[in-house]
């Protein structure tokens, strides 16, 4: 019987780890800004539901768009804040990951075709032959839907860009751009409009070609087999944020709405759509 | 290091590197054109700007407490991923490295070796091969993929990736031992196990040790850039810095890597050459050897420790699950025919990449050691010391000035020097062999000049007897005697860099390393298989290619060859597998 004490041996190690995932909530987001970014965003935010939930809330910024989808079908992830696609793909791999809130600029949410000042660019057919930056090869705003209405346009960018890169983040794209890195790029209109408004991107050098028609994008999702009364509590707490109010009016700036509503699965029938008529998501 | 034997004419080369070696030449070309080769692109004012504002950018390196202390945790979560990493290659190697040699070795007496033995020994060999094909941050990917983010899956990609090569080379250092103590000890009747334990694995040790300590620090280095891919370690925060263009940062973990690799390159220097000088490793009495034991146990457990290692998750049955899942979902591999279609071009970027990348740094990669290595300009067979002392000391500094740029050029990893020449030529493939040529200019600088220094001097004074210059006598007597050995070394550098090249593209440097980072973002688990063989085809295909060359080039014809079977050429250590 010498495996009952390697057995008891293993139990004792498992055993904290075990008890562990019930205390807290364990939060992340697309890493579509830079970590340091993604961290200054939440962490008002994360102090609010720690109150209104009454868990410990634990926030875990990653470097990679799928680990966080990963994260939640592996039972790793209690909330995270996605893009369309990635809830598309969370959606697909668990069957079950639950949106509950956007920002109600998410029901509309838009990207922009951006060049540098130099450019002659005027049009998207005026793109072709040019070195091209998507953001992350995962991003709704920064990759699928730009690439969605390319194609709609009648680009293909593998064959008609010269050179495609992937640059991992929106503010990454923007930069690219200024600094004539690439020729031209697409991203994120919050974001593109965070950064000319903090001046951290010169207007002077950079303007936009083309916007894209309306989609919807970003939400806070859960797992599928959270407890649906925690699911509850979280999007009360959300749909309860107030912007008069001077204390919820810092945490939805950072965020960057005024305010939050409900949503449900349906509404991204369209971005899986998009998705396999753009070639991402192979049925 | 290369023992020359007595062998003063070398082996009739291969006709292509007969002068002027003009289908090296085209296929140089060729990778030229592959890779998008542009040096005016590298001399343009453009290019010039911006090296002149990473220059502008690194100094000063950011010194502010906050980024230093930001940067502490993933410096020493590197050395603590390639510390765990070579121990966990060294423990899945030892076994395998068994199995993978000729039992002929291991038990000399016995007449026939059983179908279960044959049947292990291929079955290691392909494993190990596998192993070492697949190149770490592949490995990296792959592991991110199914433990999630975090150095685990940085440490797991060492260990397998690494157990793959040191497995070869421990196999080889088995079969290349003197057979006489084994055969001594098994005629008295000791089992196999016993003839190993007592008399293969004593003299085999400190071959293992050194090798091991060696490839220690180019553990640090792969380790180092596997931040990239999310498996901890400095990678992440130095991406993150570039792309963000804060250049003063990127000179700080520079610095920081550099010191690192120095220390633990020294370190594993003194810890060789004592055991080196020693009679075997560790002779001494079992508490010692049981001691030093517990030690490097005790320093894997610390090092997990600190890196949060989740053993208990790693061995839950929901791991087995998730990794059988994921194994299951990558059959069968996509082979549909405009999905290859798709991958031919980047397979031909794949090896213009590594050719003109080795091509760049062979010549530059010459210069270098031609200037490293002082010993020869300055020899003249009398017993004093030859030349004026400011043409002594002008040898010297520029010597040292050559070290020390080969230094900086090998310290960097690939990837890293890719992310910079993205900056100055744009992204693609240029980039990406331009990367590859200056690391491995580093490299090839110091071996070439290794090799230059331990030619036979007999020539060279010849010459300067007869009144040749200096300059002379080291061109012309010193580099043809080398030369077989200066075109084993690239080919070796060649295996190497094919499988940077490989990864190259994860940065957008050209190559197939995009695919695969598609793949795996998109979830499209039957292309990552395709790729994944893919690149195991294209390095093996190159591996036994080189192999096949490096032969020919060392050992001459087959005729020749048949005509030295039967002398023991020394520890395959001292050779071009070294390294």
């Amino acid at each position: 019987m010498k495996h009952r004490r390697l057995i008891a041996f293993a139990l004792l190690i498992a055993a904290p780890y075990a008890a562990f995932g019930q205390e807290t909530l364990r939060v992340s987001a697309i890493p579509d800004e830079a970590p340091t970014e993604l961290q200054r965003k939440f962490v008002p935010l994360g102090a609010y539901l720690e109150k209104a939930v009454g868990k410990k809330i634990e926030f875990t910024p990653v470097s990679d768009y799928a680990a966080t989808v990963e994260g939640l079908a592996a039972k790793k992830l209690d909330l995270v804040w996605y893009g369309g696609f990635t809830f598309v793909q969370a959606r697909r791999r668990t069957g079950t990951a639950n949106p509950l809130v956007q920002r109600e600029e998410d029901a509309q949410f838009h990207s922009k075709f951006i060049v540098s000042t130099n450019s002659k660019a005027k049009t998207l057919a005026d793109l072709k032959g040019a070195n091209f930056a998507f953001g992350s090869v995962s991003s709704t705003s920064g990759h699928l839907m730009p690439r969605y209405f390319l194609l709609k346009n009648g680009i293909d960018p593998e064959k008609d860009f010269a050179k495609v890169a992937f640059s991992g983040a929106h503010d990454v794209t923007a930069k690219w751009v200024e600094s004539g890195k690439v020729d031209a790029g697409a991203l994120n209109e919050s974001v593109l409009q965070k950064l000319l408004d903090e001046k951290k991107l010169d207007p002077a050098k950079v303007r936009v070609i083309w916007t894209t028609p309306p989609y919807f994008d970003y939400n806070w999702t859960v797992r599928g087999d959270l407890d649906p009364k925690l699911a509850e509590q979280i999007k009360r707490a959300f749909l309860a944020l107030d912007y008069s109010k001077p204390e919820h009016k810092v945490i939805l700036d950072l965020q960057r709405t005024h305010k939050f509503i409900p949503t449900s699965a349906e509404n991204y029938k369209s971005i899986d759509e998009a998705a396999i008529s753009a070639g991402l998501i192979k049925d | 290091m290369y023992t020359f034997k007595a062998a003063p004419i070398s082996p009739p080369r291969p006709w292509f590197l007969r002068w002027p070696g003009l289908a090296l030449a085209v296929v140089v070309a060729l990778a030229y054109r592959g890779a998008e080769g542009n040096f005016s692109a590298l001399f343009s004012s453009s290019a010039r700007e911006t090296l002149f504002e990473f220059l502008r950018g690194f100094w000063p390196p950011a010194h502010s407490r906050e980024f230093l202390s930001l940067m502490l945790r993933p410096l020493v979560e590197t050395v603590a991923i390639a510390f765990l990493g070579i121990s966990l290659a060294v423990a899945l190697a030892l076994p395998l490295s068994i199995l993978a040699t000729d039992a002929k070795a291991l038990s000399p007496l016995a007449d026939r070796r059983g179908a279960a033995r044959r049947f292990a020994y291929a079955a290691a060999r392909l494993a190990l091969n596998l192993m070492r094909s697949i190149p770490e941050l592949i490995w990296a990917m792959i592991f991110v993929r199914l433990i999630g983010l975090g150095p685990a899956a940085g440490v797991l990609a060492i260990g397998i990736g690494y157990a793959g090569v040191l497995g070869k080379v421990f196999a080889e250092i088995f079969e290349s031992l003197p057979r006489s103590p084994a055969e001594g000890l098994a005629s008295t009747g000791a089992s196999p196990l016993k003839v190993f334990a007592f008399g293969v694995l004593p003299a085999a040790m400190p071959l293992l040790g050194s090798y091991t300590l060696y490839r220690f620090d180019c553990a640090i280095r792969a380790s180092a850039i596997l931040g990239l891919v999310g498996a901890g370690g400095l990678g992440l925060q130095l991406e993150l810095s570039l792309k963000m263009f804060a250049y003063d940062e990127v000179a700080t973990q520079v610095i920081a890597l550099f010191l690192l690799v120095a220390a633990a390159d020294q370190a594993s220097r003194w810890i060789r050459r004592g055991l080196q000088q020693s009679k075997g490793l560790l002779r001494s009495s079992l508490p010692v050897r049981a001691g030093s034991a517990a030690v490097w146990i005790a320093c894997c457990a610390a090092a997990g420790a600190f890196l949060r290692f989740p053993i208990s998750e790693l061995f839950s049955l929901d791991a087995a699950k998730n990794i059988g899942s994921f194994a299951a979902s990558m059959f069968p591999p996509d082979l549909s025919l405009p999905f290859l279609r798709s991958l031919w071009p980047a397979v031909l970027e794949t090896l213009s990449i590594s050719i003109l990348g080795t091509a760049i740094a062979v010549v530059l990669g010459f210069a270098f050691a031609y200037a490293a290595a002082a010993r020869i300009h300055l020899e003249d067979g009398t017993a004093g010391r030859a030349g004026f002392r400011v043409e002594r000391l002008l040898v010297h500094g520029i010597s040292l000035l050559a070290r020390a740029i080969q230094n900086l050029s090998r310290t960097l990893p690939e990837l890293l020097w890719a992310l910079m020449f993205i900056f100055v030529v744009g992204l693609g493939p240029f980039a990406g062999a331009l990367a590859l040529g200056l690391h491995t200019a580093g490299v090839l600088g110091r071996l070439y000049s290794e090799a230059l220094e331990e030619v036979p001097s007999g020539p060279m004074l010849a010459l300067r007897a007869s009144g040749a210059s200096r300059s002379a006598a080291a061109t012309f007597a010193v580099v043809p005697q080398a030369f077989p050995q200066l075109v084993a070394y690239t080919l070796y550098r060649w295996e190497v860099n094919i499988r940077a090249s490989a990864i190259l593209g994860v940065v957008g440097a050209g190559g197939l390393g995009k695919a695969l980072l598609i793949s795996l973002s998109l979830f499209q688990n039957h292309r990552t298989l395709t790729l994944i063989a893919v690149v195991v085809a294209i390095v093996a295909s190159v591996d036994l290619f080189s192999g096949w060359l490096r032969r020919r080039v060392l050992e001459g014809t087959p005729s020749r060859q048949e005509a030295r079977a039967g002398e023991w050429a020394g520890p395959p250590a001292a050779s071009a597998t070294a390294f």
